[in-house]
C-alpha cells in the first residue's frame, strides 16, 4: 500500500461500498503516523493527509486522536534552535523566518508546503472549534509558515519563495492546497494573489493532477469550475492516466460540486 | 588530487552548509576505478533530428555491447519554466534511445522522479518530451512513484546506510545518466553523477529529497553513486545553465555532447568545459578515489572538440572557487 493513493482513492470512493478504510487503519504506526508505503519502517509527512481520508470517511476517534497527537509532536526541524540559528546566520541563502514552521516530509528535515497544508488542513477539521493550546499554537504557526513562504507574487512552490535571491514559480498543486488549508483564514493580499494566479494558469494547465487540484481549491473559494471540469475531462482517459493518485484526485475534482470537497473546512 | 586540495575545494562549502563536512576518511568498500577511462566531446550546435547521426558516430567509438540488456535513459528533468534550460532536452532523448535500440538493446526506458516539480506528467507535457516519447513509443517511469526496494549504500559519507530506491532502477542492466550540463547552487555544478537524485523516489522522500540535503547533498551523491553505478553519461552540454542553477540560472552556450563511460571522468571533463575546476567539487573529488578517473592521464579521449571559455561559467558566490582562471581547466582537456 502507497499512503497518498490510498488516501486519495478512498476519499474518492467515499461513497462507494468499494472504501475499505481497514487498509489505511491496518497500516497505521503505533506513534500514530503512516509510512510512505507498507514496508516504510519511517514516518511519513502525508500523515496529515491520512486524517484527512479518515475525517472524511467516518468517525474513527482512536486512530483519528492518535494521529492528530503525532502531527502536534513532529515539526520541520528549522524549529530547533540550533538550526534556528544557523538559518538567521550562517545560511541566508534561502529567505524564510524559521520562527515560522509546519511539517516535514519526513522527521528530521525542514518543513515543506504540501505536508504542511495537508497537516493543517487535517488538525482544522479534526479540531474545528475551541482550539486551545498545542493545537491553536501548531495551527497558528503553520499558517504564518504558508504565508511566509509563498512565492513574491503569490502561489507556492515547494518550499521557498526566494532561493539565492531569485523568486521561485508558483507550482499547481502545492499553491491549491495551501490555498485550500488557508481557506477558513481571513483573506488577505497572498491569498487573493494566489488565487488570482491559479484561475488564470488553470485554463492552460496540460496535466490531470495539477489541473485537479486547482478545481478542488477553486471550488473552496466559490470560484466558476465547470469550464475547467470540462477541460479535464478531456485530458483525462481512465485507461492512459498515470497512476491511481491522478485518478483519485481526478474523480474528487470532477465530484466535488455534486459529492462534496473534502479538502474544504467549514469556514 | 590530494585530500588536502578537496578540504582546500570544500571550504566554500563548509561554511555555507553546515551538513557538508568534508572527507576527511575514506568511507566506502574497495576501489572499483577502471585503469583508464574514455570520453568523446561531439559537437552539436542545435537541438534537431540530426543528433541521432551525431550521438551514433560518438557511441560507436565506446563499442558498448547492449545487446538484449534492458537500457534506463535518465535524463534530468527537474521542473519547468518557460525558456529556462533546466532539462535535458526530449530530441537529445529520443536519439538515445533510437541510438540504443540500433545497438540491440532488448528494452529501452526512459526514467526520473523529478526533484522539485511533484507533477512529472506536467513536466512531460510542457518540455514536449511526453509527445516525443509517444511518437518515439518510448516507455515511461516515474521513479517519484515507483516500486521500491531498501538497499544498503556501499558507501557511508551521508552516514544513512540504507535507502528506499526504485526497482525500475535496480533491476536496470545499463544505466545511462544523461545530465543537462547546470552549475548548482548547493553542490557546485550538477552533472551525471548529481543527476542520479533523480532515483530517489519523492514517495519516500518528498519533493525535494531533503533528507539528502540534511545529510550532506556531496555526501549523498557519492553514497548514492557508490551503490547505484551509471555505465554510460550522455551529458547535454549543448544549452547549458550557469548562476543560480539548477532552475533560476541563465542559459550558456557550449554546443557540445559529451560521452563517457565512466561517470567521474565525464563530470570531470563537463566541469572543465565549463571553466570550473573538478578537483574542487568535492563529490568529484572524492568518487575520483575509488570510482571513477578525474586525471587527464587517465582519461582517454576519442573524439575531442574542446572549447576554452574565455569566461569560466558564473556560479553562486559560495562556489566561486570552482573557477579556474582563463583556460586553466581547458588545459586539461587538450
Amino acid at each position: 500500500m502507497a499512503l497518498e493513493p490510498t488516501c486519495l482513492a478512498l476519499m474518492a470512493l467515499q461513497l462507494e461500498q468499494h472504501a475499505n478504510v481497514q487498509v489505511l487503519l491496518d497500516d497505521q504506526r503505533p506513534d500514530g503516523s503512516w509510512g510512505a508505503f507498507g514496508d516504510d519502517d519511517e514516518s511519513s509527512g502525508l500523515t496529515g493527509l491520512a486524517l484527512l481520508a479518515l475525517n472524511t470517511l467516518g468517525v474513527f476517534p482512536g486512530p483519528a486522536a492518535r494521529a492528530a497527537r503525532w502531527l502536534l509532536d513532529i515539526k520541520g526541524r528549522e524549529a530547533n534552535w540550533p538550526w534556528k540559528w544557523k538559518f538567521r546566520t550562517t545560511d541566508t541563502h534561502v529567505r524564510f523566518d524559521p520562527d515560522k514552521f509546519g511539517w516535514p516530509w519526513q522527521p528530521g528535515t525542514c518543513s515543506w508546503v504540501v505536508p504542511t497544508s495537508f497537516a493543517l488542513l487535517a488538525l482544522k477539521q479534526s479540531f474545528p472549534c475551541c482550539r486551545e493550546g498545542k493545537v491553536a499554537y501548531r495551527i497558528q504557526r503553520s499558517v504564518e509558515m504558508l504565508h511566509d513562504r509563498a512565492c513574491p507574487k503569490g502561489g507556492w512552490n515547494a518550499g521557498n519563495g526566494v532561493v539565492h535571491g531569485s523568486p521561485m514559480a508558483p507550482h499547481f498543486d502545492a499553491t491549491a492546497i495551501a490555498l485550500l488549508a488557508l481557506r477558513s483564514e481571513p483573506s488577505n493580499k497572498l491569498i487573493d494573489r494566489s488565487l488570482v494566479w491559479l484561475e488564470r494558469q488553470a485554463h492552460s494547465c496540460p496535466s490531470p493532477w495539477s489541473l485537479a487540484w486547482s478545481i478542488l481549491a477553486l471550488d473552496a473559494y466559490d470560484k466558476p469550475i465547470a469550464p475547467l471540469q470540462n477541460h479535464l475531462e478531456t485530458l483525462s482517459e481512465p485507461d492512459e492516466t498515470y497512476d491511481t493518485a491522478t485518478l483519485a484526485v481526478t474523480a474528487l475534482a470532477l465530484d466535488c460540486t455534486t459529492s462534496g470537497n473534502p479538502f474544504e473546512v467549514v469556514v | 588530487m590530494t585530500r588536502r586540495a578537496v578540504l582546500t575545494g570544500s571550504t566554500g562549502i563548509v561554511t555555507s552548509n553546515a551538513t557538508s563536512l568534508p572527507f576527511l576518511v575514506p568511507r566506502y568498500d574497495h576501489d572499483r576505478r577502471p585503469a583508464r577511462s574514455r570520453v568523446a566531446i561531439l559537437q552539436a550546435t542545435q537541438y534537431s533530428e540530426k543528433l541521432s547521426a551525431v550521438l551514433w558516430d560518438g557511441l560507436k567509438l565506446f563499442n558498448l555491447d547492449v545487446t538484449g540488456k534492458s537500457v534506463l535513459l535518465k535524463p534530468n528533468l527537474v521542473d519547468y519554466t518557460p525558456d529556462a534550460e533546466i532539462n535535458t532536452h526530449p530530441l537529445l532523448i529520443a536519439a538515445a534511445s533510437e541510438c540504443f535500440r540500433r545497438l540491440g538493446a532488448g528494452r529501452v526506458v526512459v526514467a526520473e522522479g523529478p526533484g522539485h516539480q511533484r507533477d512529472t506528467q506536467l513536466v512531460l507535457f510542457a518540455t514536449g518530451l511526453a509527445q516525443t516519447l509517444s511518437e518515439q513509443q518510448i516507455p515511461f517511469v516515474d521513479l517519484n512513484r515507483d516500486e521500491v526496494a531498501k538497499v544498503r549504500l556501499r558507501a557511508d559519507y551521508s552516514r544513512l546506510k540504507h535507502l528506499w530506491l526504485p526497482r525500475t532502477v535496480l533491476e536496470a542492466d545499463f544505466i545511462v545518466s544523461m545530465p543537462k550540463v547546470k552549475t548548482h547552487h548547493w553542490s557546485g555544478v550538477t552533472l551525471s553523477m548529481k543527476n542520479m537524485f533523480g532515483v530517489v523516489p519523492g514517495v519516500k522522500y518528498g519533493w525535494p529529497k531533503n533528507l539528502l540535503h540534511w545529510q550532506g547533498i556531496q555526501q549523498s551523491i557519492v553514497d548514492l553513486i557508490a551503490t547505484v553505478p551509471i555505465h554510460f553519461v550522455i551529458a547535454d552540454a549543448i544549452l547549458c545553465m550557469e548562476g543560480n542553477g539548477p532552475l533560476a540560472g541563465t542559459a550558456r552556450r557550449l554546443d557540445r555532447i559529451v560521452l563517457s563511460d565512466d561517470p567521474v571522468a565525464a563530470d570531470a571533463t563537463c566541469t572543465r568545459l565549463m571553466g570550473l575546476l573538478p578537483e574542487r567539487v568535492p563529490h568529484i573529488a572524492e568518487t575520483a578515489n575509488f570510482l571513477g578517473n578525474l586525471s587527464p592521464e587517465r582519461i582517454e579521449p576519442l573524439i575531442t572538440h574542446p572549447i576554452s571559455p574565455a569566461t569560466p561559467f558564473q556560479t553562486v558566490r559560495d562556489f566561486e572557487h570552482l573557477r579556474a582562471r582563463a583556460g586553466l581547466a581547458a588545459l586539461a582537456l587538450r
